[in-house]
């Protein structure tokens, strides 16, 4: 095996590989299945391919026969086994290059099937997928991944049967030729076996600490990237440095330690096998054997000039391997992906009738260990409004979630107009349910497209008056292209603004039941206002669940649930629990005295 | 791109990569020579003469040359691993120089990818990916060489091929350069889109846009292919005329050979060595055609690690001592991708007062505050820290004057405690939680399954906004700078969190020069100072009370607060 560079290249880059096995069979079977007839056809030319590869070389041994027989040897005899030996040369170009066309076009409709099969997968997983993963690993496998198993679709089943059938033809070329020469030109085979066994011998183990090594690195990469621009305000870059360097001086002496035994034998086994070493003993062994009568010296030429091909393969392999292995981890997290249950939607959805909400016993943990929510019940009126609040990881936050189906409680149930969230389709599910979240995200589009992002048929009008609804029409006339305006490319939009947009969004999708996080940031006051505006707009009329952080935004609820510690301890109106004096009456005291603290006061 | 490469080394490794160069010329020239042996043993057999002493000497060429590639390929490894070497050293000594505010996400991504696969994509070229080219040029030329000398008109026949495939090499090559850009673009753009679409999961999900509805993700994706079958169809008809003219070079021998054996005008022995010799003549350079693409990749690592190179540090390494803890800015400008942020901007922090930056979105407090920090310099003025010009100070200097609170605290791959510890490195455990319980991060590892040792970061615990923040005011705390810089959260923070975030301010600000991006006007009221910025400039200056007896711009925002603090959802039912 040669050690290329290749294997230096991370094949299990930084310590995200939650989900890499190694690929089944199976899996990878699957995954190929649309291209599967394209890939019988290019295998069919590559046979092709592999065979006419040796026709010219047997020309050559051909023509020097007859160009050497006494006499012979005339135009007619010698002009049809070169037209013969060029014939081939062209079946050879061609059908190498029309298995490598067909394999590479395949590939790049593969490539956009398996991304478009993983976009559509993940857009029915639960949300918390994404939660314990970040953004970087699924743009990691959709894109990376993908690409990596290029190698895999393209080249290594050609050449892996090219590899196969052009030595098996030789070798039967060979025998028919002369049998006992073949066994004497085969003599560099088990030689190199040998030494290779020796090369492979604790090969997991090797492979085991490169890949240790290989992490130990990348997250060093990681540390001191991510962290330079923090470790440089606290003045300690050359402490981090340091311990980068430190890191990378251990990595390329583990490499140099770990590549320098493998590069020796691995010169040594290749020596046996290499071109010149093969055309030496044919050419030896043909010698012997034509000094001894055994054969005619014309009879050695077949040997010289095929018996090379009875090894290439090896050569051949030995390159690709590192990148087939890296191939395969790719497509085994592709499939990996793909293997994610996503939530499960109902056969025979139900419609929903009315705008009640009833949150029923409903318990719900993200890790299956740590309860966050532990047999709640909730019911909304009707074109009512009801505050959670609560504690940090009171669950709050969790509850809301739940109804637009982010995540499925582990038991209890939701219901909304009567049904059961599970029960209804989920694009009927969204027409009931709108949600505006605390970090507003807008899409890299135009500022149109994002307000209509839950009716893209809405027509500008439309979409102009909710964005004057939302008190951000004046905002986006200023923009260079007005609502055409692209965000992130001529549209750079404040966070206060951003959040006027999404609600302007959610006005035009005009679900009856609202969940909305109360987090108007403290952008700055005029922005604040005219959010504040915009909500009173939004929320009028419909049912609304609102995740409540300031209290004093939500004493006119007509109901505020208290969540601690996953359960409801408290409801009622702002002054019930006043009276009460729980949890919520302290939390309202703190409240009241922390707005009018001034912590630069000394 | 092998002066690219000794650029990138340094001088101390050109003697180096001169030698492993070396070791494969010689490695590629026996090459050809061992295919070359074979004319005059086959003419020797097949004429019936003595074989014996052209056998030895073949053995003796071969055995050569499995010496040479045992040589070449330690040497080539050897300059592989000094590069690995050098280039972490090289690029970790620039980077750790380079001003903070060079670090954008975008870059840190690509910078990581940079020294990450980079490296090892340029470490590839002197190990492995050298070799095969500099064999695709030595070992044909090698036995053309040969050819000329056994027959020189069968020599001239290959030598009129090699035109033809030069130019089909250059043709391929600038086919897939120009393919790659856009390749590399429309991957880009892709990639994009998959980030958008997952980070924006919930939103498009509740407003029903599943991957079937979201077009943006999918016109990325189709153009993906696109770009890619477009880069098939150039680029294939490039390689297949590039194999097909390497076929030349032995259909020109086959026919020329034949044709002067037909006219009696060459020995035939040596005719039949010089057509064996001729079908091994191509395949270095078939080898060489096949590693075309990693070259490429390492090129362009090549080229973008020496772009990182080549950017400057901040200039200045100044030695001055600092005194008493004060800010000022004296006539400030600085312009972002030539766009104005700053104008002109003056005032001073005097030692041990607080001073409030306050301004709409978009007005400079935060680019204020950077400059300050140095992630940049500005581009007319001065900025003095503790009595000196910002430019003056060694960078860990300065550094040791400011303790930084920003909004977009980085947490590590770590343990609470861990993430604390960065202040001080050297801090006891003890003055970790003390700064800890000052800051009331106390509480979080209250929370959280682990305590002190929980892990946090990305692929760890999540915490809120606020808790960040707190966990930021704790290094701030135990690094104990005399200055405070501080961008307040703007995030909307539950009672409690709030609560522990004012306590752990008040103490923070304790006997400290604090410069404080104020988003809560009622918390500043009681500053020394505050500064209205508008559009980049200073508008209004002075307390809390001057500037609403002033009745302007911060009087106007004053009362937008007011009215934002009696805001209610819906009235009371």
């Amino acid at each position: 095996m040669t050690i290329t560079a290749e294997a230096a290249v991370p094949v299990a880059p930084a310590p995200d590989g939650d989900d890499t096995p190694a690929p089944g069979r199976a899996a990878l079977i699957a995954l190929l299945a649309p291209i599967r007839p394209r890939l019988i056809a290019a295998a069919a030319f590559q046979v092709v391919y592999a065979i006419s590869a040796l026709v010219p070389f047997v020309c050559v041994a051909e023509l020097a026969r007859v160009l050497l027989s006494p006499g012979a040897g005339g135009p007619g005899r010698v002009w049809p086994i070169a037209a013969l030996a060029v014939a081939g040369l062209l079946i050879r170009f061609l059908s190498f290059g029309v298995a490598g066309a067909i394999t590479h076009f395949a590939d790049a409709d593969l490539q956009l099937h398996l991304r478009r099969r993983m976009a559509a997968h993940l857009s029915r997983v639960p949300l918390g997928w994404f939660g314990e993963r970040n953004s970087g690993h699924v743009k990691k496998v959709l894109q990376d991944d993908v690409r990596e198993m290029h190698h895999l679709v393209a080249h290594a089943a050609l050449d892996l049967l090219a590899a196969v059938v052009t030595p098996l033809a030789a070798l039967a070329y060979l025998l028919y030729v002369d049998w006992r020469l073949t066994l004497v030109v085969l003599i560099p085979v088990p030689l190199f076996a040998a030494a290779f066994a020796i090369m492979m011998r604790g090969y997991d183990e090797q492979m085991r600490r490169w890949s240790e090594a290989n992490t130990r690195i990348s997250s060093a990469v990681v540390e001191f990237v991510q962290g330079i621009a923090v470790i440089k305000t606290f003045g300690q870059t050359r402490r981090s440095y340091r311990r980068f360097a430190e890191a990378a001086d251990d990595f390329a002496d583990f490499f140099g330690a770990w590549v320098r035994p493998m590069l020796r034998l691995s010169g040594l086994s290749m020596a046996f096998i290499s071109p010149p070493a093969m055309l030496l003993v044919s050419a030896a062994g043909g010698a012997l054997f034509a000094a001894n009568g055994w054969i005619e010296p014309v009879d050695v030429l077949p040997f010289v000039l095929v018996g090379v091909a009875l090894t290439a393969p090896f050569l051949v392999l030995d390159m690709g391997s590192m990148r087939l292995r890296s191939a395969a981890e790719s497509a085994g997290r592709v499939a990996a992906l793909l293997d994610t249950p996503p939530l499960p939607e109902p056969e025979t959805p139900v419609r929903p009738v009315g705008h009640a909400v009833d949150f029923r016993d409903v318990s719900f943990s993200y890790d299956g260990t740590t309860p966050v929510l532990r047999g709640v019940s909730l019911s909304l009126e009707p074109g009512t409004v009801t505050a959670l609040v609560g504690p940090s990881g009171s669950g709050k936050s969790t509850l809301a979630k739940l109804l637009p189906r982010f995540y499925d409680p582990d038991k209890g149930e939701i219901v909304v107009g009567g049904a059961g969230v599970r029960t209804i389709g989920s694009a009927e599910l969204y027409h009931h349910v709108g949600f505006v979240l605390q970090d507003v995200q807008l899409l890299r589009t135009s500022v149109a497209d994002n307000i209509a992002l839950g009716r893209p048929d809405a027509g500008r009008g439309e979409i102009e008056r909710m964005a004057r609804a939302a008190q951000i029409h004046d905002r986006i006339a200023e923009l260079p292209r007005g609502y055409d305006s692209v965000i992130g490319e001529d549209a750079h939009l404040s966070g206060g603004e951003a959040q006027r947009v999404a609600i302007a969004r959610a006005l035009l999708a005009d679900a009856p039941i609202l969940v909305l996080d109360e987090a108007t940031a403290f952008a700055d006051p005029e922005s604040e206002s005219a959010i504040q505006d915009a909500l009173s707009t939004l929320v009028a009329g419909r049912t609304l669940l609102v995740i409540a952080h300031r209290l004093s935004t939500i004493t006119g609820a007509d109901q505020i649930a208290v969540l601690d510690g996953g359960r409801i301890t408290e409801r009622g109106t702002h002054d019930e629990l006043l009276a009460a004096d729980g949890l919520y009456a302290r939390m309202w005291a703190a409240h009241v005295r922390d707005d009018e603290r001034d912590w630069t006061r000394r | 791109m092998i002066g690219e490469l000794g650029a990138v080394l340094g001088r101390e490794h050109g003697a180096r990569l001169r030698r492993s160069l070396l070791a494969m010329a010689v490695y590629g020239v026996l090459q050809g020579l061992s295919f070359a042996m074979l004319v005059p043993v086959l003419r020797a057999l097949l004429s019936g003469e003595a074989v014996g002493p052209w056998l030895a000497a073949f053995a003796a060429v071969v055995v050569a040359t499995a010496v040479a590639s045992y040589v070449q390929a330690q040497y080539g490894y050897a300059v592989g691993l000094a590069a690995l070497r050098t280039l972490y050293h090289r690029l970790g000594d620039h980077v750790a120089g380079l001003p903070v505010g060079w670090f954008s996400a975008d870059r840190v991504g690509r910078l990581g990818q940079l020294v990450g696969k980079g490296v090892m994509d340029v470490m590839s070229v002197p190990a492995h990916l050298l070799q095969v080219v500099v064999s695709a040029v030595a070992a044909p030329a090698t036995v053309l060489v040969c050819m000329f000398v056994f027959d020189w008109r069968l020599g001239l026949a290959a030598l009129l091929t090699a035109p033809f495939l030069w130019l089909a090499f250059r043709w391929t090559q600038s086919l897939v350069q120009r393919s790659d850009t856009a390749m590399d673009d429309a991957g880009a753009e892709g990639a994009d889109r998959v980030v958008e679409f997952a980070r924006q999961q919930p939103s498009l999900r509740a407003f029903g846009r599943t991957a079937d509805g979201y077009d943006l993700l999918d016109d990325a994706l189709v153009r993906q292919r696109s770009t890619l079958r477009r880069l098939l169809r150039t680029t294939l008809p490039g390689l297949g005329t590039v194999a097909l003219t390497v076929q030349l070079a032995f259909t020109a021998i086959l026919i020329a050979g034949c044709a002067l054996a037909l006219g009696g005008a060459v020995d035939v022995p040596e005719l039949v060595g010089v057509l064996v010799l001729a079908v091994r003549f191509t395949e270095p350079l078939l080898a060489a055609a096949d590693v075309g693409g990693e070259l490429r990749m390492a090129r362009g690592s090549l080229r973008r690690i020496k772009a990182v190179l080549d950017t400057r540090p901040l200039p200045g390494t100044g030695s001055a001592r600092a005194g008493e803890p004060s800010v000022e800015l004296d006539g400030v400008g600085f312009a972002y991708d030539e766009r104005p942020v700053l104008r002109d901007v003056s005032f001073t922090v005097a030692p041990r007062t607080v001073t409030a930056l306050v301004g709409p979105s978009g007005s400079g407090k935060t680019t204020l505050t950077r400059l300050i920090a140095r992630f940049w310099d500005a581009d007319s003025g001065v900025v003095r820290v503790s009595g000196n010009d910002v430019r003056d100070y060694a960078p860990e200097d300065l550094m040791a004057q400011l303790s930084i609170v920003f909004q977009d605290v980085y947490l590590f791959e770590g343990t609470l405690e861990d993430n604390i510890r960065i202040g001080r490195p050297e801090a006891t455990d003890e003055e970790v939680r003390e700064a800890g319980r000052l800051a009331r991060v106390d509480e979080i590892a209250e929370r959280l399954p682990g305590g002190w040792q929980a892990r946090i970061g990305e692929a760890g615990a999540t915490l809120s906004g606020g808790e960040r923040q707190r966990v930021s005011i704790a290094r701030a705390m135990l690094k104990d700078a005399p200055i405070v810089l501080l961008d307040e959260a703007t995030a909307a923070l539950d009672p409690e969190n709030e609560s522990a975030l004012i306590d752990a301010l008040a103490t923070l600000a304790r006997d400290r020069t604090l410069l404080v991006i104020a988003h809560r006007l009622t918390t500043i009221a009681a500053a020394d100072q505050i500064v209205m910025l508008e559009d980049g400039a200073v508008v209004e200056r002075g307390t809390h009370q001057e500037l609403l007896d002033l009745d302007g711009r911060y009087a106007a925002f004053w009362s937008e607060r007011t009215r934002a603090r009696g805001w209610r959802l819906t009235q009371p039912a």
